[in-house]
């Protein structure tokens, strides 16, 4: 990378704030990111986390809230501060009937590169995210998994010090995904900042050097993997299982001494405990009770998926 | 730069899909050549002719029917295909001369000549000059039987004797004057109306259909992330704005140029004519930007674009002359662009305007642009930040 990060702080932001017809989409959300660090923003569908983004990217005016980036104010017109991001919107936003490389010559004239470097940029990136062979064919032939490679690739043509992914591997395939990820994983390691939302647990706990979970606009915790799971505290997750009757088992459980967050998400019930081996026996009595019939139960340590729940009192894929 | 970036992307853009090729550059010019073989030319009425008699006499008036040769006389073999031709268009009006035209002409009988026409104003026309050819000649057979039965002379003194006075008998001349203008002007090519029409339908057609890409670029998020790049939302409008008019403005370059040289067709004053396309060409990039700006999806864009296109283009005088309709309806077509336009078109063309003649369009135009690209920039800056 040419770009030289000269301060520690790449993102900060605070105060933000955004309301669409009167509901609050976003409130009070404030977080910095260091140069090298992966930051994720983990919350469900619809949590505000592509809200953020956009008023971060300077694409969306904020109601209230500052954010600096490099040390530059960011605003809708702050072009100093847009030079230093390189953003990877969760559609596919490029030109399907154009090539690879039109795309990328397109944006690398807007991300203002220079004539001598704009040839020479555009074929590193297009050969770093693996689509040489196909550089001129038009993008609309292109495999889904292609199609992201290659948005995130007009992300990083001017080789940006903060990169901003909005959950950039929905509907890409294992191999793409695990591709993408590695590739995130180098550029932070080279030193840029990496701003990454996700709904996928997995994603954030692989990638994230520090997480902010958030749930309605709002961000309920922030810190390291280890220290989110922290708040739970010494207590257990189980899931149990069923065909039918869960939100009943889920209504009776909650009056039972230990049980401190019940959930039912994806056909089956989540549950934060303090002592799983104890409380197992009454918990598969009361759900009996309830006309439910178990078909698996498992019981595991506490993980973002855990914290999330015992944060927001939901499970992360509502 | 970054703004050419832009526009020239949108530009590349439109030239790549091939269909539009064909309605930029041939449909276009298939128009007007569609249109000037159908409205204009030179070329003259055809009379068909079954010429049953092939005498002195029937030659005589078919001769005076064409004094100047202004028509073409076609000689047919029977009255059914003469019938056939007129009826299908090949001929304009068909005339059918008995067997015994001269016979009887020479008698002093009565005699009937069958005139065929369609029931359009040509027909009616050539019937005009075929009574007058006939009116003619009977007068003077006429004037020939009355002087062989008073003066008891031979046949061939007679026609002498009446050839004679008939050439030194004062005759009643009708002086005509004309008064006003004419709707089209005798010097205008026939390819000249139709140019100019076609150059306003289709800059504006162009623009507006045009704006299906602009909605693209909207939905496929492009615009959004433009906003990302360190480039002003102010750049990022003008280079859409650019592009609009980018378009608009090789449309009425490729109509301008290829009449000039397919057809011959003569714009008037040069600064004049690029001045008023130019200007027209602003009013199609605003009302395609703002129709870009503002439809939900690209099948939305089209089909306003082609429903305004077309319906703006029939008020205001794109494809039937506003001169032959009431004034207030030319009053009413006013609202359009296309009709200032056409007027600024019609004064150059056709009375051959200075820059000074259509200036007062020109600012007309101006306006309406000024009044679309303003809504227009509002309205896709709102659609981007928001």
């Amino acid at each position: 990378m040419s770009n030289h990060i000269s301060t520690s702080n790449v993102l900060e932001c605070s105060g933000l704030q955004k309301t669409f017809n009167g509901n609050v989409a976003v409130k009070d959300v404030g977080f910095h990111i260091d140069a090298g660090e992966t930051y994720g923003l983990l919350g469900p569908n619809g949590a505000g986390k592509t809200t953020c983004i956009s008023m971060i990217c300077g694409i969306l005016q904020r109601d209230s809230g500052d954010i600096t980036v490099c040390g530059e104010p960011l605003d809708i017109g702050s072009v100093t501060a847009k030079s230093s991001i390189g953003f990877v919107p969760q559609d596919l936003a490029l030109y399907p009937d154009l090539s690879a490389r039109e795309n990328m010559m397109f944006f690398a004239r807007l991300y203002g590169l220079s004539k001598t470097t704009l040839r020479r940029r555009v074929d590193e990136v297009i050969e770093l995210v693996g689509l040489t062979e196909r550089a001129d064919d038009q993008a609309t032939e292109y495999s889904g998994g292609m199609k992201r490679r290659l948005n995130i690739g007009i992300g990083l043509l001017h080789e940006p010090k903060l990169l901003i992914l909005d959950e950039p591997t929905v509907g890409v395939d294992p191999q793409s995904r695990n591709a993408i990820l590695e590739s995130i994983q180098r550029l932070s390691s080279e030193g840029m900042a990496v701003l990454y939302t996700t709904h996928y647990m997995e994603e954030a706990q692989r990638l994230c050097d520090r997480i902010g979970i958030i749930d309605r606009g709002e961000l309920r915790a922030e810190g390291s993997q280890r220290e989110l799971v922290s708040l739970v505290g010494e207590r257990d997750k189980i899931r149990l299982e069923s065909a039918s009757g869960l939100e009943s088992a889920s209504t009776a459980l909650r009056g039972l001494n230990g049980i401190v967050e019940a959930a039912v998400e994806n056909e089956g019930l989540s549950l934060i405990v303090d002592d799983a081996r104890s409380l197992l026996p009454q918990i598969i009595a009361k759900v009996a009770e309830s006309g439910a019939v178990i078909t698996n139960v498992a019981v595991t340590e506490p993980d973002l998926e855990t914290v999330f729940l015992h944060l927001t009192g939901r499970a992360l894929r509502d | 730069m970054k703004a050419l970036t832009i526009a020239g992307l949108n530009l590349r853009r439109m030239f790549r899909v091939r269909s539009n090729i064909f309605f930029v550059i041939i449909m276009p010019m298939m128009l007007i050549l569609l249109l000037g073989s159908m409205f204009g030319g030179t070329s003259s009425p055809r009379i068909g002719v079954v010429d049953g008699s092939n005498g002195v006499l029937s030659a005589d008036m078919l001769e005076r029917i064409n004094p100047d040769d202004e028509l073409t006389i076609e000689a047919f073999d029977d009255e059914d295909s003469l019938v056939n031709a007129v009826s299908k268009g090949r001929a304009s009006a068909g005339l059918i001369i008995p067997s015994n035209y001269d016979k009887e002409l020479k008698s002093g009988n009565s005699v009937s000549v069958r005139f065929i026409a369609r029931p359009d104003t040509g027909g009616t026309q050539l019937l005009a000059s075929v009574n007058r050819a006939i009116s003619g000649q009977t007068e003077i057979i006429r004037a020939e039987i009355f002087v062989a039965r008073e003066l008891d002379i031979s046949p061939e003194d007679t026609v002498v004797i009446v050839r004679d006075v008939a050439a030194t008998v004062s005759r009643v001349e009708v002086r005509s004057r004309t008064e006003g203008e004419a709707v089209f002007g005798d010097d205008i090519s026939q390819f000249d109306l139709g140019s100019s029409s076609q150059l306003l339908l289709f800059i504006f057609l162009a623009s507006l259909t045009g704006s299906a890409a602009l909605v693209e670029t909207r939905r496929f998020g492009v615009s959004r992330r433009m906003l990302s790049t360190p480039t002003r939302i102010s750049t990022i409008l003008l280079g859409e704005a650019t592009g609009r008019f980018a378009i608009a403005i090789m449309q009425g370059l490729i109509i301008m140029l290829g009449s000039a040289l397919l057809f011959g067709v003569t714009w008037g004053n040069p600064i004049a004519a690029a001045a008023v396309m130019a200007s027209f060409s602003l009013v199609g990039a605003g009302a395609g930007m703002l129709i870009g700006s503002i439809a939900s999806n690209d099948q939305q864009a089209s089909s306003i674009g082609l429903g305004l296109g077309l319906g703006m283009a029939a008020i205001g005088g794109s494809m039937v002359p506003l001169e032959i309709f009431p004034e207030t309806f030319r009053k009413i077509a006013h609202v359009t662009p296309h009709a200032w336009g056409n007027d600024a078109f019609a004064e150059l063309l056709q009375r051959g305007g200075s820059f000074q003649d259509v200036i007062d369009e020109i600012g007309v135009l101006l306006a309406y642009a000024f009044v679309l690209l303003t809504a227009a920039i509002f309205a896709l800056r709102r659609a981007l930040t928001r």
